[in-house]
């Protein structure tokens, strides 16, 4: 172990168990904070910021005016959190710690002898974990030999990219829109460094699944999902598409963080969903 | 399922049987009382006036008769009497046999009339003998013998009549005669079970339905006279036939009713007894998505996930069921209280949770309950403890205050004979004495209610009084009578900055095992008046909410009228990580030194069984509380947007079932508390 992996620390905000859809087997999952995506449908906006932030359900509110009393900086919240220890609701918490990869590893590894019986492991996932690749990798390597398991945007350079590919065992790959102008328009991004890194993943031979959120009037029309599917063809480790169709919940977080919801698109119109481009080119596909 | 069973569910559903029954003013009790009747030959006459009223009728297309036309059954005291009685001695609840399995199998193999001769060579003996007591008993299980097969004939009669060929052949043969066939044995199980609720027993099990009535099933299977498929339309037509007359049944909420129906296990001999009519019972129930008979499975660290993974699939269903039951740590620990090996290996499940053997058990397993926060509290208000450690000694102190508080009132415990029962029961006619006297095994059941509210009260008294010092034992009581008004910012604290049990931490978590080994402690060795021991458990029944509507505020910032979890489960208002964390913590204590029984309760999305792999990692998720030594199970698939809906409109949610405490319910019947009470469980869930 080197130096810089005993001292890399990283900001994550959610440690979650019994997560059922991250890979096999009973896994816990680790929430990165920060994405150096803005897709528009996205429902997990507490991840998109790098920083530690202050969450405030206000539906439990019940304005007692506690948090007011103790709060010094009322004009430009600090998240110095002291409003969220008074909060008798429990309305108010702090999103976000800062961990090093040697104390996580311990917390996680208390349950090493579970993943191992029960054939589980953990995923990283966020936010896009690929952002904070240093404490990425020095985890993964305290992590051994429990399963590891990475879902990403595939939004990196090669070489992050493939630093984290190799430090974990299976991928999740999602993949947004096969045009770069919508890519663009609808994720905030370039979507050429995310098709490199899937054709270097696709040679590498690596099991992975590629995961593909359905938007409706986004990516649902069947020129696009041909393309998608055109994308995925050829020999590779691909395990199988899945297809996540768009969930009118949403936008269920936003309020938390005192932002508004806006999708550019019509979250209510039905989505049209073909397997049939996948199935034609012989690629498991199912959704979720 | 058939076309004929979806027939029989929607009538069953729409109750449109209902139709065929009556009210009847009984005034029964006031001439047993005028005539001076002893309570053995009021318990007889009454199931024969009540039988001689009932009338054959036939659901379209059934052919499992038996169906209630008479709404209540009579009383057998008048309410001075029983007020009287209630004086001399204490009966637990209604008073009657309740909250046992019989043992059906015996007497459905032999039939009625063998045991009618059985019952006339026994009074000879007695009658020799002037054993009086002998002679009632058995005139009286004479009586009720001969009005059930009144009713039976009574019953081939009118489907004679109708020209109702097939029932009219199995009912020429039983109950008169043993079951030869699978369906006989159904329809006397039915004409069994339907006899005890008239005659007054209530919460009365199935016991280990695939078991008893395997040797049929499976003879019937080799003859060719039945196929998987048949077999399966039989089982769905007796599951249903449980849901006909429910309604009329004795239970604090409607859908308490006690029919719980035990499958797997091991048998008598120790080896898997798990089959293929246990498989379709699990069908059955998945098919028919109805509350009754309420499923439990028996499991042990060495059965397959693939039975596992059938388990979840009735999960699934959102039925609240099946409940599991972990044979590892059930059978030792009741060996250890003294049950045989044999009968140990034999355990079923009372009309919730608690442990029982069939036939043989008439234990009272619910007899009392201690509520662990009561106790912290007494605790708290009086207790000059300097330490931490002071302070738990005064609450072991208290608590055996509490057993023995409780034991002094359970001095006089009786129940009223049930001759019927009794003939359903192992040795009773030999023995000459209504089951009501005892049987092999006479214990009672504590339960214990609001642990992880104790534990969790524990873990903030020792932090806020002991390690911060930020108040002193005397006006943290002070502040908990107040409602947390005195200090409104301690109730953040208590709430939020202190452990809670059900995060797989020690801190928290070994106080509730400390609090769980300490009530086992407490009732070691206590005698009851019946000849059997206490038993106490993690189970809550109704009184999670009984003791909290009891109870003010409590240190963890539990407020004033907000309920506890009910049986064994983290405080509603405590954050938990995810149920791997729950199961760490829940699994710490001992939990064969609490085997009454009380299931640790999961809630699970029910996004999370929508495809094969999320059953196969809920049924792990079994398997690992399995694993660590937990002795029951329950697991909920629940949806709280449906839950709201529900509550708002009502109407349109009739078939919604939801888990309470130890069965299952239709959510909209429910009281307002008990919906809330859900509700705010559900949204402790990720
Ligand atoms: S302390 Fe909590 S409940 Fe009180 S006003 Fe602030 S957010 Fe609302
Ligand atoms: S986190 Fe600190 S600065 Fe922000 S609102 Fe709360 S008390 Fe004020």
């Amino acid at each position: 172990m080197n130096k810089q992996q005993l001292k890399s620390t990283g900001i994550i905000f959610e440690v979650r168990e019994f997560c059922l859809h991250d890979g096999p087997g009973m896994r816990t999952t680790v929430f990165f904070k920060g994405c150096p995506m803005r897709c528009a449908w996205c429902h997990n906006p507490e991840g998109l910021s790098a920083n530690i932030q202050l969450l405030v359900n206000q539906s439990i509110c019940q304005h007692c005016g506690a948090c007011r009393e103790v709060c010094q900086n009322p004009q430009q919240c600090v998240v110095c959190g002291t409003c969220v220890t008074v909060c008798p609701q429990g309305c108010r918490r702090l999103c976000g710690r800062s961990i090093s990869a040697e104390d996580l590893a311990a917390e996680l590894r208390k349950n090493e002898p579970f993943f191992k019986k029960y054939d589980g492991g953990i995923t990283f996932s966020g936010g896009e974990p690929l952002a904070q690749i240093d404490f990425l990798e020095a985890l993964a390597g305290l992590l051994h030999p429990i399963h590891l398991t990475l879902e990403t945007s595939g939004y990196a350079s090669s070489d992050v990219y493939q630093r984290a590919v190799q430090s974990v065992d299976f991928v999740f790959q999602d993949l947004k829109h096969p045009d770069p102008v919508q890519h663009r328009r609808y994720t905030g991004v370039e979507l050429e460094p995310v098709l490199a890194n899937l054709n270097w993943l696709k040679a590498s031979g690596r099991p992975f699944t590629v995961r593909i959120p359905i938007i409706p009037g986004v990516n649902d029309t069947p020129e696009t999902l041909d393309r998608f599917a055109e994308l995925l063809e050829g020999r590779s480790g691909l395990t199988r598409v899945e297809l996540l169709p768009y969930h009118q919940t949403a936008g269920a977080k936003y309020a938390l963080l005192g932002l508004k919801y806006e999708p550019p698109f019509d979250p209510a119109r039905p989505l049209a969903i073909n397997l049939v481009p996948f199935e034609e080119r012989g690629i498991p596909c199912r959704i979720n | 399922m058939t076309g004929r069973i979806q027939h029989l569910l929607s009538h069953v559903l729409d109750k449109r049987h209902t139709a065929l029954r009556r009210d009847v003013a009984w005034t029964l009790a006031e001439h047993f009382c005028r005539n001076k009747v002893s309570p053995e030959t009021r318990a007889a006459e009454g199931l024969r006036t009540m039988l001689s009223a009932e009338k054959p009728v036939f659901l379209p297309e059934e052919t499992i008769a038996f169906t209630r036309t008479i709404k209540q059954i009579p009383d057998l005291y008048t309410k001075t009497e029983m007020e009287i009685l209630r004086k001399s001695a204490y009966y637990h609840e209604k008073g009657c046999v309740f909250n046992i399995a019989p043992d059906y199998a015996s007497t459905i193999k032999i039939g009625l009339d063998v045991r009618r001769a059985e019952l006339q060579a026994r009074l000879v003996q007695a009658n020799a003998e002037n054993d009086s007591t002998a002679q009632e008993f058995l005139s009286c299980a004479l009586i009720s013998v001969d009005a059930v097969l009144d009713l039976a004939d009574r019953y081939r009669l009118e489907a004679e009549r109708l020209e109702l060929r097939h029932i009219g052949k199995i009912l020429a043969h039983v109950p008169h005669h043993g079951a030869r066939t699978f369906h006989e044995a159904l329809q006397f199980l039915r004409i069994l079970h339907y006899t005890l609720w008239c005659e007054g027993e209530y919460h009365n099990g199935l016991g280990r339905f695939d078991q008893y009535l395997y040797p049929y099933f499976a003879a019937d299977l080799a003859a060719g006279r039945l196929t998987e498929e048949s077999a399966l339309e039989l089982i769905e037509e007796f599951f249903l036939s449980c849901n006909r007359d429910s309604d009329l049944y004795i239970g604090v909420q409607q859908g308490d009713n006690g029919q719980s129906l035990m499958l797997g296990g091991v048998d008598k001999s120790g080896k898997d007894a798990f089959n293929a009519l246990s498989r379709l019972c699990l069908k059955a129930s998945c098919e028919l998505r109805v509350i009754d008979p309420k499923i439990n499975l028996r499991v042990s660290s060495a059965t397959p996930l693939s039975i596992l993974e059938e388990g979840t699939e009735l999960t699934r269903q959102g039925l609240g069921f099946p409940q599991y039951a972990n044979d590892d740590v059930v059978i030792p620990a009741l060996v250890k209280l003294g049950y045989s090996l044999e009968d140990a290996r034999d355990y079923v499940v009372a009309a919730c949770w608690e442990f029982i053997i069939p036939g043989c058990g008439m234990d009272i397993p619910n007899i009392g309950a201690v509520s662990f926060p009561s106790v912290i509290d007494r605790t708290l208000h009086t207790s000059n403890a300097k330490t931490f450690d002071d302070f738990m000694c005064d609450v072991r102190a208290e608590l055996m205050k509490e057993a023995d508080h409780i034991t002094a009132s359970l001095t006089t415990v009786k129940i009223l004979p049930g001759p019927f029962v009794s003939i359903l029961c192992d040795g009773r006619i030999e023995a000459g004495r209504d089951f009501c006297e005892g049987n092999h095994y006479n214990n009672f059941g504590i339960h214990g209610t609001g642990l992880s509210t104790a534990a969790d009260s524990l873990a903030a008294i020792r932090q806020m009084v002991f390690d911060e010092k930020l108040i002193s034992l005397a006006d943290l009581a002070s502040v908990v009578d107040s409602d947390f008004k005195s200090r409104p910012e301690l109730l953040a604290k208590a709430r939020f900055g202190v452990p809670k049990m059900g995060n797989s931490d020690p801190a928290v978590d070994d106080l509730g095992k400390a609090l769980l080994h300490a009530f086992a402690d407490t009732w070691k060795g206590r005698k009851n008046n019946r000849g059997g021991i206490y038993r106490c458990g993690t189970g809550s029944a109704m009184y999670y909410i009984w003791h909290a509507n009891e109870l003010h505020a409590t240190p963890d910032g539990r407020l004033t009228g907000e309920p506890f979890a009910a049986n064994y489960a983290p405080s509603l208002n405590a954050r938990v990580n995810g149920p791997i964390s729950v199961i760490q913590s829940f699994t710490k204590p001992d939990l064969g030194r609490v085997i009454n029984g009380g299931p640790l309760t999961i809630e699970i999305h029910d996004s999370a069984f929508r495809s094969s792999d999320g059953i196969t990692k809920v049924a792990q998720l079994v398997k690992y509380f399995i694993d660590s030594g937990g002795h029951q199970l329950q697991l909920n698939a629940i949806n709280r947007d449906k839950l709201k809906d529900a509550q708002a409109h009502p109407e349109t949610h009739r078939n919604l079932i939801v888990r309470v405490w130890g069965w299952s319910g239709y959510f909209v019947e429910l009281d307002k508390p008990y919906q809330d009470q859900i509700i705010q469980r559900v949204e402790m869930t990720v």
